[in-house]
Parts: structure tokens; sequence; C-alpha cells
């Protein structure tokens, strides 16, 4: 079984075995040429290893300049129907637990000093504690610009059941990057929470060895970094906010 | 629609807005709807594929890192993986992820983290250095869904050769696109 992949092709490489194999599975995947097995072994994968992850997402936009070659077709009128009442019919994903997002403990913290958040935060009494809830449409929106960072903050409000929801876009500057989020505390250096957006919703777990250490009196902090977090561990790129967390009244 | 639109619009969708789903399928469900009935070369089946598609946009949308990969990308992303699953169910063929292959821990590769934008447009430029029934082969695995097994009776070649065309063009590719 070890050595079962000396006759794969190009084995004969320089580079590691399991990062040449790596390279051909998700190759492959993208293609599309996985039977339905292999696919679904392909994506469990990558739900657990991010940079195996990554290395599918690039081939993905690597060969997607092979998708000039589809033709748009109109689809038929009854199709939009079809799917919205089934996307909406759906019952919402359990994944909708209270997050660092949604938590005022959070936007206390923030000093986001130059975005425009103070005419939603009114909706925010209502959030505390609330367990999930079918989500409407939102009935407020905004989007807010962090100054001269090139990243934006989308925020949808629903009325129906207080929650406000903001994620980053942290799109507009040409080049990709990830938010990440820090915790600076008791002379520490700052300590990654994670990466924002990649775990919906703008929320993520705080990891279990960190949690005594977010309490009143710490900093959190998000810096821009390149894709998928910082590679060193540490902050690299700009801090674009950062604030002391309160507890809440 | 550019594509920073396109990505608002999905992020948007993240947040469970309703209205922004119906713009976002206005932008892009002739698209979507081009690549279902490309790969499974059937309208009932490329309709069905397609609401399926657009569930999925629903309920996926807020995993959506407008850092990490175009939306326009990642939209077609979702269409071809949907078709080629249906292909795969509709017409199964042989498993190749063995134990040789299986899944091991990935060892640190600093360049798996590459950043591929503005690699995109160079995909056509590197399949020319391919030989041309190899970069034929290429196009109709990711364009149509073929599957080995159809490329290598399109080809007239042993199944195992077509393998290893492919592996090796995969492996040929990556380099000329990191260059």
């Amino acid at each position: 079984m070890t050595d079962k992949n000396s006759d794969e092709p190009g084995a004969e490489g320089a580079e590691g075995g399991n990062v040449r194999r790596d390279e051909l599975v998700a190759g492959e995947y993208v293609l599309g040429i996985l039977s339905l097995d292999d696919r679904r072994k392909v994506e469990a994968r990558m739900a657990t290893d991010r940079r195996f992850a990554a290395t599918v997402r690039r081939w993905q936009t690597n060969l997607s300049g092979l998708d000039d070659a589809y033709q748009p077709v109109t689809p038929p009128r009854h199709l939009r129907r079809k799917i919205e009442r089934r996307a909406f019919g759906a019952p919402r994903p359990a994944s909708a637990r209270p997050s660092l997002w949604n938590s005022l403990v959070f936007w206390r913290g923030f000093a986001f000093a130059s975005l425009a958040v103070a005419a939603v935060l009114g909706g925010m009494a209502a959030l505390s504690g609330q367990a999930a809830r079918p989500l409407l449409a939102p009935t407020l929106s905004a989007e807010m610009t962090v100054t001269g960072t090139g990243v934006d903050l989308i925020a949808a409000y629903h009325a129906a059941s207080g929650r406000l929801l903001v994620r980053p876009v942290a799109a507009r500057n040409e080049g990709a990057k990830s938010l990440e989020l820090w915790l600076v505390e008791g002379g520490h250096a700052p300590r990654s929470l994670g990466v924002l957006p990649e775990t919906g919703e703008g929320g993520l777990v705080v990891p279990a060895d960190l949690r005594r250490s977010l309490s009143a009196g710490a900093i959190l902090a998000v810096s821009i970094e390149p894709p998928g977090g910082s590679p060193t561990g540490k902050a690299t790129g700009p801090i674009i906010a950062q604030g002391p967390v309160a507890r809440m009244p | 629609m550019n594509d920073e639109d396109l990505a608002l619009l999905i992020s948007r969708v993240g947040l469970k807005d309703r209205d922004a789903f119906s713009r976002l399928y206005r932008a892009s469900s002739p698209k979507l709807f081009g690549v279902c009935l490309r790969m499974l070369k059937d309208r009932a089946e490329a309709e069905e594929a397609l609401q399926e598609v657009y569930v999925k946009i629903w309920a996926r949308a807020d995993g959506f890192v407008p850092a990490a990969t175009s939306a326009a990308g990642w939209l077609q992303a979702i269409a071809r993986n949907q078709a080629i699953d249906r292909l795969r169910a509709r017409k199964p063929v042989a498993d190749v992820l063995d134990e040789a292959y299986d899944l091991p821990d990935s060892t640190a590769d600093p360049e798996a983290c590459a950043v591929a934008a503005g690699e995109r447009r160079r995909i056509d430029a590197c399949l020319d250095e391919l030989a041309p029934d190899r970069a034929d082969a290429v196009r109709r695995a990711y364009i149509e869904g073929a599957s080995y097994q159809e490329l290598a009776d399109h080809f007239a070649v042993p199944l195992n050769t077509m393998r290893t065309w492919l592996r090796r063009s995969l492996l040929t590719l990556r380099e000329c696109l990191e260059r």
C-alpha cells in the first residue's frame, strides 16, 4: 500500500508524492472526471483540509476560463417560481446559532469609527439570546465602507426576528484577501480567532483554549490578510479595526 | 453585470435577502442554464438541475468568500458540479481514489496558497502547449463532462492511456500556469 503510486504519472518529480497526488486529485475533481463516490470523498476532504480546499479552488479559478464555451440560454419562466418555492420553503439550516457577528458585545467592542452603524444598532436590543428563527426577507440593509481599506461590510436587518447580520466583503481592491479576527489580551501577542467570512454569516467559533481569554478588557482587532488567513500566525496586513470588549449590561 | 456587482448580490443572498436572490437569478440563470444544457444534453434534466443549482446557491451563499474566487466562477462551479453529479449518477464510472490515492494529510505546500487571480486567462495559452488531441480531451472533460471511458472511446485509446494523458496534462497545465 505504501508504494502503490510509484507508477503514477509524473511521480518521479521533485515534489513530495502527496502534494503531487493532491494536485492531480484536485485537478481531476474540477475537470469533473471522477466517479460520484470519489467526488464525495474529495468534498469531504475539502471540508476539513483548508490547504487542499485552496488547491481545488485554484484549479477552479484556473480552469474557469473554459466557462466561456457555455452559451447562455434563457430558462423557461415557470422555473423561477419553482426554485423560489423550493429555496424559501426549506427549513432554516441548523447553523443559525448566534455568532460573534450578531452579538452586542462584539459591536460594543468595536470602534468602527467611520461606520454608519448607529442607524441599525437600535434594532439590536431584541437580539440577546435568540435561538434560530425562520428568516424573512430583510427589511433594512446597509453597505458600509471602511475608509481607506477597500473593505466593505454589508448588513441586513430582519425586523420580524430582530436579527442583524453583517458580512465583510473584502474584494474592492484587486487581489484576494481575507479578514482575520485577533484577540489581544493579558500581554500576549495577538492570537488568531479565525478568518471571518469563511464560516457563514460572518460568524466563527472561538477556539476552546482562547475562550477564557475572551473577556471584558481584552481587545478584538481585524486585519487584512492573504486568502485563508495569515501564513505566519501573526497579523501581517493592516489592522482595519480594533476595540475593547465590554460586558453587556 | 460585472463580477463585483455579482459578488455583492451573492453576499446579500448569504444574508437571506430574497430580493437579491431574484436579481441574482435574473442576472445569472441564462449562463447557468447554458452550463446544464451543454453538459446534460437533455432539456428536462437541465431544468431539474438548474432548480437544484439555485437551491444550493441560496443555501450556500453565506459561505461565499469574495476574496477567494470570482463570483461568476463560484456560480459556474456550482452549476458544473451539479451537472457532473447527475452525469456520473446517470452512468457510473470506476472509482480511482484507491488506497494509494486515498486522501492523506496534505504536506506543507506554500504554493497551494498562491493566489490564482490573474491566471485565469492563461488557461488557453497553456492548453496550446499540450498536443492538440490532449488539449481537446481536457476541454471535452471540462466542458462536456466526458468521462475517462467516453474520452478513451472517442480518441480510440485504452482507458489507462487516457488516464495518463489527462493526468500528465494536468501537471503540465499546473506548471505552465505557475510560470
